[in-house]
């Protein structure tokens, strides 16, 4: 089978809309054909920090051969490449250069948080550990584990080929009103109810509801749906 | 905790010569003196640490010229001391073959310590790293800035009264870590903390003429998650699997060395086969680093094979792991006292074809690089570290013995049971890049000699202690039978409880001596846990060394320190 068999129309299904003269001659959209050719040529960039870049090697490397899905050439430099690999804990002393190298990469990109340090902060739940690198940049498939074992970075990296093919691409930080919302006790439970109950005491001496209880008039008919993250 | 000052010092603590020296030349200003579980503690005065440090380094008798750690602890409202913070340093003697720990009180009130960074090249970071997480100013250190931390940081995050999740957001980073003078003619090159050749989140900035570098300097803290911090608020247990990603390349280690660290604090040995089995993968483990440390080097270098051809082993040893405990990477197989559970059946001829398998990686990483004439002109006589100099800055393992030292702690100071192995300690000559890649390309040979040795004699029994205080009971007899149940309820609710004490743990991993300093208080939670990361001294002669060579040769150089994140910063 080579590529003249291609032109004879074999691996053409003749009944297919858009193929004309048994094969021959087939029609599609540009759109088509520029989505068919980014999602099986990506060009990733490794962010990798830490454990995670150490099992993104082993995705990349001889057995499990990300080549398979045209995802092998790897571009350490952000401006020639499509998709970002954030692979590893992301403290905020890093995050300013995560959101930099983010933003170099040319239109259009997607982002995989690979593993759960960068997809929440993982269980570092402490004081310079961002939770979650959808604080500050989009995201667009999360690949939970810790490490994720190659096997779900591959269906991660096809869900990617899945979004490019349908054009589906996350814009918005999907937790930004998180960020900096990390004053004293953000992960202590007991002091975070402590702040709420002291917030509604305040409110309701002024005659207000407490904080996300909407009265009739709060909830616009027209409000856009909420994000998922 | 027991009281820190007027200890009486008992009298075959006193008979020991670092006691006795340091009575005859400080006098009153000698606090105290402890032997707990064979490690030797001495408190002196804070106004006596310099020359204490002085003569502990200089005395023939003593000769402790190799710095191991530094740092501080909080003891916030702990009766019986009432200075809040200790400064705890570690050192060893190469040639006595003992290890000491020199503390010294520092009080709120008036925090400050004279520097010891011109004593030791390697207490230069550790003091900034104990004045950036604790507060305590040293008197004299050349740049007392934050390290692992970022300039937005408000705060001192170690100290017992910051509450563990508070964040602080940088919005941009440093620009600049070296001053360069107005009109210089030199390039200023910015390398890192995103760059292929910076193997993670290490920065380094170099001041360049032409190809040259003139002036280096390293940042760090782009990968500190905290991990003494979180240590602090877990039981014992709990702590293993953040062990596991301090170096990741090798994750069995750091558990072996952490267990082997709180049964020393325990006084409660794991069972012989657990010990063994320990050895077999600590030694695959330590295959897979030096892979991954020779593999990623010449990679930065331009040569993808090796890369290739090497990963296939640690595919062969991840496949071990996975059927002893069923993760690959992140393995948390050790328990206090022993391993959460048996081997598999089949456990010997899996390790004899993980074996198979590195030796093959072995032989070919040889035939492609060890006379290959590119790699032999990068690597020769470039980054040369002399001995003196090596053992000044701190640094262990096979960096350490590619500077000419015989220092390796299964050695040394046997653990686990590696008196009954016959291996052979590498050195190197120089102290080069090429004599590093030698000693790790030997390392392997000998782990694989090691873990041949070690199958041979495998012996059998149970994989942990059955000392209840410690270890859960087996599974059906908690279901079978109320003492067991009790038991099992206890220990998870409870937790193990050490006597109040502290231990230096150390174990020779990948990288070299990873030691564990636990204070505890007799509670669930340690009190304090300080990791001595073998690559934080390693790397922290790094912007030294490349002073003087080429741009190109710094690359060569830090693959070859094999500096890995996690550990680096915890």
């Amino acid at each position: 089978m080579g590529l003249l068999d291609l032109f004879q129309g074999k691996f053409v299904d003749p009944t297919y809309p858009g193929v004309h003269l048994r094969g021959n001659v087939i029609t599609t959209t540009l759109d088509a054909v520029v989505k068919w050719g980014r999602r099986s040529s990506i060009w990733p960039m490794p962010f990798g920090t830490a454990c995670c870049a150490i099992e993104f090697m082993a995705f990349t490397a001889s057995r499990y051969d990300v080549a398979r899905f045209g995802a092998e050439v790897l571009r350490f430099s952000p401006r020639q490449a499509d998709l970002m690999f954030v692979a590893g804990t992301i403290v905020d002393k890093e995050a300013p250069i995560l959101k930099l190298i983010y933003d170099q990469m040319p239109e259009p990109k997607w982002v995989l948080s690979m593993g759960v340090c960068a997809s929440s902060g993982g269980f570092y739940r402490s004081y310079g550990v961002m939770q979650g690198i959808d604080e500050i940049i989009p995201v667009d498939v999360y690949v939970p584990g810790c490490p994720p074992a190659p096997e779900s970075l591959i269906a991660g990296i096809m869900k990617i080929q899945d979004l490019i093919k349908t054009g589906r691409q996350a814009k918005q930080p999907q937790r930004a009103a998180s960020l900096g919302a990390n004053g004293e006790g953000q992960f202590e439970r007991r002091a975070r109810r402590g702040a709420w109950a002291s917030d509604d005491a305040a409110r309701a001496a002024q005659g207000l509801p407490p904080r996300g209880v909407l009265g009739l008039k709060a909830a616009a008919p027209d409000a856009k749906e909420e994000s998922h993250g | 905790m027991a009281s820190a000052t007027a200890m009486a010092i008992a009298p075959e603590v006193l008979a020991r010569p670092a006691v006795r020296l340091l009575q005859e030349a400080l006098g009153e200003r000698l606090r105290a003196a402890s032997d707990f579980r064979g490690d030797l503690a001495i408190t002196v005065d804070r106004r006596a640490w310099v020359d204490a440090v002085r003569l502990l380094r200089d005395h023939p008798e003593l000769a402790f010229e190799m710095f191991l750690d530094l740092c501080a602890a909080d003891y916030l409202d702990v009766e019986g001391r009432p200075e809040r913070f200790e400064v705890v340093l570690h050192l060893y003697s190469v040639s006595k073959k003992h290890h000491l720990r020199l503390k010294t009180p520092v009080p709120e009130s008036d925090p400050r310590l004279a520097t010891i960074s011109h004593l030791f090249k390697g207490a230069n970071w550790f003091e900034r790293e104990a004045w950036d997480l604790y507060g305590v100013v040293f008197e004299g250190h050349p740049n007392l800035s934050r390290l692992l931390t970022h300039d937005a940081f408000v705060g001192h995050p170690l100290r017992k009264d910051y509450p563990q999740g508070q964040r602080h957001v940088l919005k941009s980073p440093k620009q600049m870590l070296l001053n360069v003078p107005a009109g210089s003619e030199h390039l200023l090159v910015n390398i890192g903390p995103s760059h292929p050749a910076m193997h993670g989140t290490f920065r380094v900035q170099a001041l360049l003429d032409g190809e040259t570098i003139v002036d280096g300097e390293a940042e760090l803290g782009y990968m500190h998650r905290n991990f003494e911090k979180m240590a602090e608020n877990r039981t014992y247990w709990q702590v293993i699997p953040y062990t596991d990603r301090l170096n990741y390349c090798s994750s069995f280690m750091n558990g072996h060395g952490w267990a082997l660290a709180v049964e020393k604090l325990l006084g409660v040995p794991a069972p012989p086969r657990a010990e063994a089995v320990r050895v077999i993968l600590s030694e695959f483990s330590r295959i897979m680093d030096h892979i991954v440390c020779i593999a990623t080097n010449v990679v930065d270098l331009g040569a993808i094979t090796p890369f290739f051809v090497m990963f296939r082993a640690r595919e062969a040893v991840y496949d071990l792991l996975e059927a002893c405990c069923g993760a690959r990477l992140t393995v948390s197989y050790v328990r206090i006292g022993g391993l959460a559970q048996d081997v598999p059946e089949d456990f010997a001829a899996r390790c004899q074809q993980a074996l198979a398998s590195c030796r093959e990686a072995w032989q070919a990483g040889h035939e492609l690089l060890t006379r290959n004439i590119i790699f032999c002109k990068r690597f020769r006589d470039v980054g040369v570290l002399s001995r003196e100099d090596a053992l000044s800055w701190g640094w262990a393992g096979s960096c350490l013995r590619g500077s000419g030292v015989a220092y390796d702690v299964r050695k040394d100071h046997p653990y686990s049971g590696y008196e009954q192995y016959d291996f052979d300690v590498p050195v190197g000559t120089l102290g080069d890049c090429y004599d590093r890649y030698l000693v790790r390309m030997e390392e392997i040979s000998q782990s694989l000699r090691i873990v041949e040795q070690a199958l041979a004699k495998l012996p059998g029994g149970p994989v942990i202690t059955d000392d209840k205080r410690v270890a859960l009971p087996p599974k059906a007899e908690v279901y079978s039978n109320i003492e067991a149940l009790m038991n099992h309820f206890k220990l998870v609710y409870e937790g193990i409880l050490p006597p109040p004490g502290e231990v230096y743990g150390y174990t020779e991993a990948a990288n070299g001596e990873l030691g564990y300093y636990i204070v505890s208080d007799g509670s669930k939670n340690p009190w304090r846990v300080k990791v001595r990361p073998p690559c934080y001294n390693n790397y922290q002669a790094f912007p030294q060394m490349i002073k003087g060579a080429m741009l190109a040769d710094a690359v060569a150089i830090i693959g070859g320190l094999n500096v890995i994140a996690g550990e680096l910063d915890r």
